[in-house]
């Protein structure tokens, strides 16, 4: 049982692969608690089973045997309708390479989700139109990905994640295609939506310097959590 | 499922509105073909069921009663005639007096069949007075005139397979001995041409000089010959004549030809259906090759849209407008391919022995028929294809793992 702090909690997760005649442990019995309103970078080389452990927690994938709970909602065995149903309301997911439609615009590429939610089509644009001006885009929501600089398509992916509000925001490596101004701008969105509407964010990443804008730091290596700092508040 | 299907719209439209411009002309272009191939051989195999259709109307319409038993004649057949003009659907009928004779030009000489007919009534009934080449048709005050079928006249097509009479113009005159020894002189009013043997080797002459030529009285024939409002109706109507009646015996002109032709008819209609539904078959797989490819290659796109929650039943509905689109302007643009073709084979007909030609038929039952087939076609082959990609794991439909 979890306190009514606690968001996401994890017992012994663990995920195997196979590959070729072996098989691969890409999380081997991790266990972790990350409260509401965290800001948690999970950091580790290559390999190190980062992405694995954020797309079970994203409910992108189930892990091979252990816990997961969110909310006190044990849904490792959620039917797949169930979890489709969770990602889209409880759940925002940014990816790696932006993973946008493109031959959606920007606008139509964020206000999809509140259609499929069941908003009307006037409240989802609104929404959507919201969402973009949040992330510095309100003036490009007609446009689509090819038209857009990869800091902006990256924020677009963003405001397609909060648009809805979620309870938790996932990001896999959100600046790895970024340059450093770029990365600050979305960095900058991550921290302002995590101190200003307590937004919780687990956020995947390899550089050392976007540490500045987590409170706390889970350190991965061979599939084991290997380091765990919480940062002071200033 | 009202949700679902705004998203399917949704993501459909914007597919369709920003979608590679040169590979959805492609696609609607390879349905187009699809499409003309569905309509195209029927068509002209059914121009072909037609026009032989078409030549046994000419000796049999689409009814004809005949004389029973032994008999030579219908003897009452104005009585016959009466009844069969009541029957509902029966369009026109008339009576006709048929001969043997040999018909003598110069030294000329060949065996004919002689067709006395009521020249007027003949307008309603067959195609007798269309077909005339060279001259004129007979009139009802015809008297000593007769019309020579094209293959008994020189240099006509089919004259050199069969016994001809040589040269003969119109206004040339005849000598015709009849079966009962009879001679009669005529002038020939005109050359006929139906490009088939049962037309263009016999001769017409006016119903009153076989009458005269046999001292048969006014009531007899050797058939009366019916049209119908539907010749697909034929076999019904001709029950309906047998119902008011007429105790002649009733023939179909189905019935009435030959085996090898009827052989002809049928082998033709099966070939007909077969190459529909090889047609059918050829165009439901092409329409799934189409929308599976089109498919995988939207994978990466379907595992996203499932990654942010958006249902798999969304993803097949959008797939299933996308691919009605496809269809839809693939029929627009067959339709369009279709009329032109048509249009120029009615103008320019497949010519056989530069007389037999073949327009083709267009079928609207077949023309709505096959347009719901690929409409219905388009939705049952997108479903597998899309439904089987939604249901694959995320990771794998994104990242291909």
């Amino acid at each position: 049982m979890t306190d009514e702090k606690t968001m996401i909690q994890i017992k012994d997760l663990t995920r195997y692969y196979k590959s070729g005649m072996g098989v691969v442990k890409a999380l081997d019995g991790v266990s972790l608690k990350i409260e509401k309103g965290e800001f948690i970078a999970i950091m580790g080389a290559s390999g190190s089973g980062k992405t694995t452990m954020l797309r079970i927690l994203g409910l992108l994938d189930k892990p091979t045997k252990g816990e997961y709970t969110i909310n006190n909602l044990n849904v490792v065995h959620l039917p797949e309708e169930e979890r489709s149903y969770y990602r889209l309301t409880q759940l925002g997911y940014v990816f790696q390479d932006y993973a946008l439609i493109n031959e959606m615009s920007a606008s139509e590429n964020v206000y999809i989700l509140s259609l499929m939610e069941g908003k009307s089509k006037k409240e989802s644009i609104s929404t959507a139109h919201e969402a973009l001006v949040n992330v510095g885009l309100g003036d490009k929501g007609k446009r689509i990905p090819d038209q857009l600089s990869g800091g902006e398509k990256q924020r677009v992916a963003v405001a397609r994640a909060i648009a809805k509000k979620p309870k938790i925001l996932f990001a896999d490596e959100p600046c790895a295609n970024l340059d450093t101004h770029t990365s600050e701008q979305v960095l900058d969105v991550f921290k302002i939506l995590n101190e200003k509407f307590g937004q919780t964010i687990v956020m995947v990443t390899h550089e050392a310097w976007h540490t500045k804008y987590v409170s706390r730091v889970i350190k991965l290596r061979d599939g084991k959590i290997v380091g765990d700092l919480r940062r002071r508040k200033n | 499922m009202f949700d679902d299907i705004r998203v399917g719209i949704l993501s459909a439209k914007s597919s369709i509105k920003r979608g590679n411009k040169k590979t959805l002309a492609f696609i609607i272009f390879v349905l187009a073909l699809i499409f003309v191939n569905l309509l195209f051989l029927p068509s002209m195999i059914g121009g072909l069921m037609g026009m032989f259709t078409g030549f046994m109307q000419y000796p049999y319409g689409d009814i004809v009663v005949e004389p029973s038993g032994d008999n030579v004649y219908i003897n009452n057949a104005d009585n016959v005639l009466q009844k069969v003009r009541a029957v509902q659907d029966v369009t026109f009928a008339t009576k006709r007096l048929d001969a043997g004779a040999s018909i003598q030009y110069k030294q000329k000489v060949v065996g004919s069949s002689i067709i006395g007919i009521l020249p007027s009534e003949e307008y309603g009934i067959s195609n007798y007075p269309f077909i005339i080449t060279e001259g004129e048709f007979l009139g009802d005050l015809s008297q000593d005139e007769i019309i020579i079928g094209a293959m008994l006249v020189e240099g006509y097509f089919g004259s050199e397979i069969y016994d001809n009479l040589g040269e003969i113009k119109v206004g040339s005159f005849v000598n015709v001995t009849y079966s009962n020894g009879v001679v009669r002189k005529y002038k020939v009013k005109g050359i006929m041409e139906g490009t088939f043997e049962l037309v263009d080797l016999n001769a017409l002459v006016h119903y009153k000089e076989i009458k005269d030529v046999f001292g048969v009285d006014e009531g007899k024939a050797t058939s009366v010959v019916v049209r119908v409002k539907n010749p697909d109706d034929a076999a019904k109507v001709k029950e309906k004549i047998i119902a008011v009646g007429v105790k002649e015996p009733v023939f179909t002109a189905d019935e009435k030809s030959d085996a090898l032709m009827r052989q002809a008819m049928q082998s033709i209609g099966m070939i007909n259906v077969v190459s529909k539904y090889v047609s059918l078959i050829i165009g439901a797989a092409l329409i799934l090759i189409i929308v599976y490819i089109n498919v995988l290659n939207r994978k990466r796109e379907i595992g996203i849209l499932k990654a942010v929650g958006i249902t798999p039943r969304s993803i097949v509905i959008s797939y299933a407008f996308i691919s009605m689109f496809y269809v839809s302007m693939g029929i627009l643009a067959g339709l369009v391919l279709y009329f032109a073709s048509m249009f120029y084979f009615t103008v320019n007909p497949v010519t056989f022995y530069d007389t037999i030609t073949i327009i083709p038929e267009i079928q609207v039952g077949l023309l709505i028929n096959s347009i719901f087939t690929m409409l219905i076609m388009s939705v049952i082959a997108v479903i597998l294809p899309a439904w089987r990609v939604s249901k694959e794991s995320i990771l794998k439909a994104i990242w291909g793992r």
